[in-house]
């Protein structure tokens, strides 16, 4: 019982940590004047009229940020998707090597990747330029579908294959009516996974964006020189009940512990 | 006269066109989109780090951009200092070194606290799993923006901890017992207050709520795999947690603890955010004077890459350790 009652008591107090400054965040955006205060003074819900009415700035970073999260879950997925497939079904040297080098940017500090790619995309031009953003965040995002895919692949019943092909399906055909199908929700998590981290992402948008567009992470960092205001907060709301929703979906329609690699065995 | 020459020339058209969609054809479309693929990988994923190296060999032109060029002396100005050999300035190695001793710290405690948290975790049944899954991964997901916002928000002197602690009374006890005193040598305290901003502690402890749910997440797989049955036997055979603990658990989750370690201390590397807001100028780290030298106000681009590539080598000397643990697990699983 006392060991139980520990046990949730630790867990309890490790979500209270976390959520903590979370909840500060949230509960401050309910502040009546301008400056955040914990807890908020003359609460109102006049900032969230702010973010989406009221102040152009917020509106127009909040499209940029989901038209680049958009785009770049979407080209993940296509640049990702071939590789992942490639590795599963003929698992060569260069199909190892490929999958390697598209994990590198996320795997390594992303700050020197964003110097990179802020040298890449000067001298190419396009430094600035949304469509760049894009690409960059694809590039440094890509690990995300391109894990989930493989788990998708490696998690296809090897005899639905077998009896396919026995029966005479081209590749293509298995690809269309086994493969797609039965990696679908992996690709989904994998898509969603570049979205909700694209929302968040500051560093590497930081440097390509060259202060020429803003996300909405990029712009709450620029307007802190005039420190936090209750209405970043409501940005940071926003975000967060994405975040919530999409990972509640994955749960739901995908098989979350299997995805973050538990044991399929067990189902309890 | 000019007919034949035109039936030739369709002719060869015919030709033409027939052999580009045999090329196509035998080149097979799956190979032409993995093409595709592989420049862009080289392209946009791999080039960059390249350019990195390259500019970090170039040269600053005073009151200009920068040339490329060839030489060591950015490298030599990062370890040593601009003047090197008449004097030696340890400025930037002092940063590497704050690099590196948050980032020790900061995976240490999120390891140290994620690690009961997620093997308490495995125990419940699926569907808590999957329900406490969704908070970390929410919480994983909040940009180190907001992150700082929050805590900056928590530690602040005029509402936070500080102002609580006074409130509480515990301020006062402080003054009394002289431990005031102490935390200010410790530089944590005002003449009057605690104060956490700006502090080595608040930013050790920003960078471990930083990797936390990546702690939990990397911890996941390995627990929830441990055999159940075993510790079942060992239970009915009389072993106590401890014992369980020490025999089952801990051998077989060595490996991946270490590789988790490795793998946020890689990520905490590139703190940037945390490290400008909570720590003062002269505890900041590479990637603080990283940015300075290229966008900020130093504007030398040679310079921020040498240093940028000395942060991926350290990267890489540790994510390499990290693989060769992996390899190590698979061979003993």
């Amino acid at each position: 019982m006392i060991k139980a009652a520990f046990k949730q008591g630790f867990m309890v107090l490790c979500a209270i940590y976390v959520a903590l400054p979370i909840m500060v965040v949230c509960l401050s955006a309910l502040n009546g004047g301008r400056s955040m205060l914990f807890p908020p003074e003359d609460p109102t819900l006049g900032r969230f009229v702010d973010f989406f009415v009221n102040e152009p700035v917020w509106l127009n970073s909040l499209e940029n940020s989901v038209v680049i999260a958009l785009s770049a879950a979407t080209l993940a997925i296509l640049i990702t998707w071939p590789i992942a497939y490639d590795q599963w079904k003929k698992d060569t040297t260069f199909s190892k090597v490929l999958a390697s080098l598209a994990g590198l940017p996320f795997a390594l500090p992303p700050i020197v990747f964003g110097v990179g790619l802020s040298f890449l995309w000067t001298f190419i031009g396009g430094l600035g330029n949304m469509l760049t953003g894009i690409l960059s965040h694809t590039a440094l995002l890509a690990a995300l579908p391109l894990v989930t895919i493989s788990i998708g692949l490696q998690s296809i019943d090897r005899a639905h294959l077998d009896a396919a092909a026995t029966m005479g399906a081209s590749e293509g055909t298995i690809l269309r009516t086994i493969i797609l199908p039965q990696t679908m929700s992996y690709t989904l998590s994998g898509f969603f996974f570049v979205v909700v981290l694209s929302f968040h992402e500051f560093i590497v948008m930081f440097f390509v964006s060259a202060s020429s567009y803003a996300t909405v992470t990029l712009q709450i960092f620029n307007s802190l020189r005039n420190g936090f205001t209750p209405t970043m907060a409501v940005g940071a709301i926003t975000f967060l009940i994405v975040s919530i929703i999409v990972f509640s979906l994955t749960a739901r329609f995908g098989d979350l512990p299997r995805l973050m690699g538990a044991d399929q065995a067990r189902k309890d | 006269m000019s007919y034949p020459a035109a039936a030739s020339d369709i002719q060869v058209g015919r030709a033409d066109g027939k052999s580009a969609s045999a090329f196509i054809k035998g080149l097979g479309l799956s190979n032409i989109v993995m093409g595709v693929i592989t420049a862009v990988i080289l392209f946009v994923f791999v080039a960059p780090f390249l350019l990195v190296l390259v500019v970090s060999f170039g040269e600053k032109i005073e009151g200009a951009s920068w040339v490329w060029g060839f030489d060591f002396s950015n490298y030599i100005r990062v370890f040593v200092g601009v003047d090197w050999p008449n004097s030696v300035t340890l400025l930037y190695t002092l940063k590497l070194y704050y690099t590196l001793a948050y980032a020790v710290l900061g995976s240490l405690i999120a390891v140290g606290f994620a690690f009961p948290f997620t093997y308490f975790m495995t125990q419940g049944s699926r569907r808590s799993q999957a329900m406490w899954l969704v908070f970390v991964l929410a919480s994983l997901s909040m940009s180190e923006v907001f992150v700082v916002m929050g805590w900056d928000i928590l530690l602040s002197n005029r509402s936070g901890l500080p102002a609580l602690l006074k409130a509480v009374g515990v301020t006062d006890w402080l003054k009394e017992t002289g431990w005031l005193t102490v935390l200010r040598d410790w530089d944590l305290a005002s003449p009057r207050n605690v104060k956490f901003k700006t502090s080595q502690l608040a930013t050790v402890l920003t960078m471990a709520y930083l990797v936390w749910p990546y702690a939990v997440i990397l911890l996941f797989a390995p627990l929830s795999r441990i055999d159940r049955s075993m510790i079942e036997a060992a239970r009915t055979m009389g072993a106590g947690s401890v014992t369980v603990l020490r025999t089952i658990v801990f051998p077989a989750v060595r490996l991946p603890v270490f590789g988790s370690l490795l793998l946020l201390f890689v990520y905490l590397l590139g703190t940037y955010v945390t490290v400008t807001y909570f720590a003062e100028p002269a505890h900041q780290t590479l990637p603080v004077s990283i940015y300075e030298s290229i966008r900020g106000a130093t504007l030398n681009a040679p310079f921020g890459a040498a240093q940028a590539v000395i942060l991926l080598i350290t990267a890489g000397i540790f994510i390499g350790f990290s693989l060769l643990l992996a390899r190590l697990a698979e061979r003993k699983a």
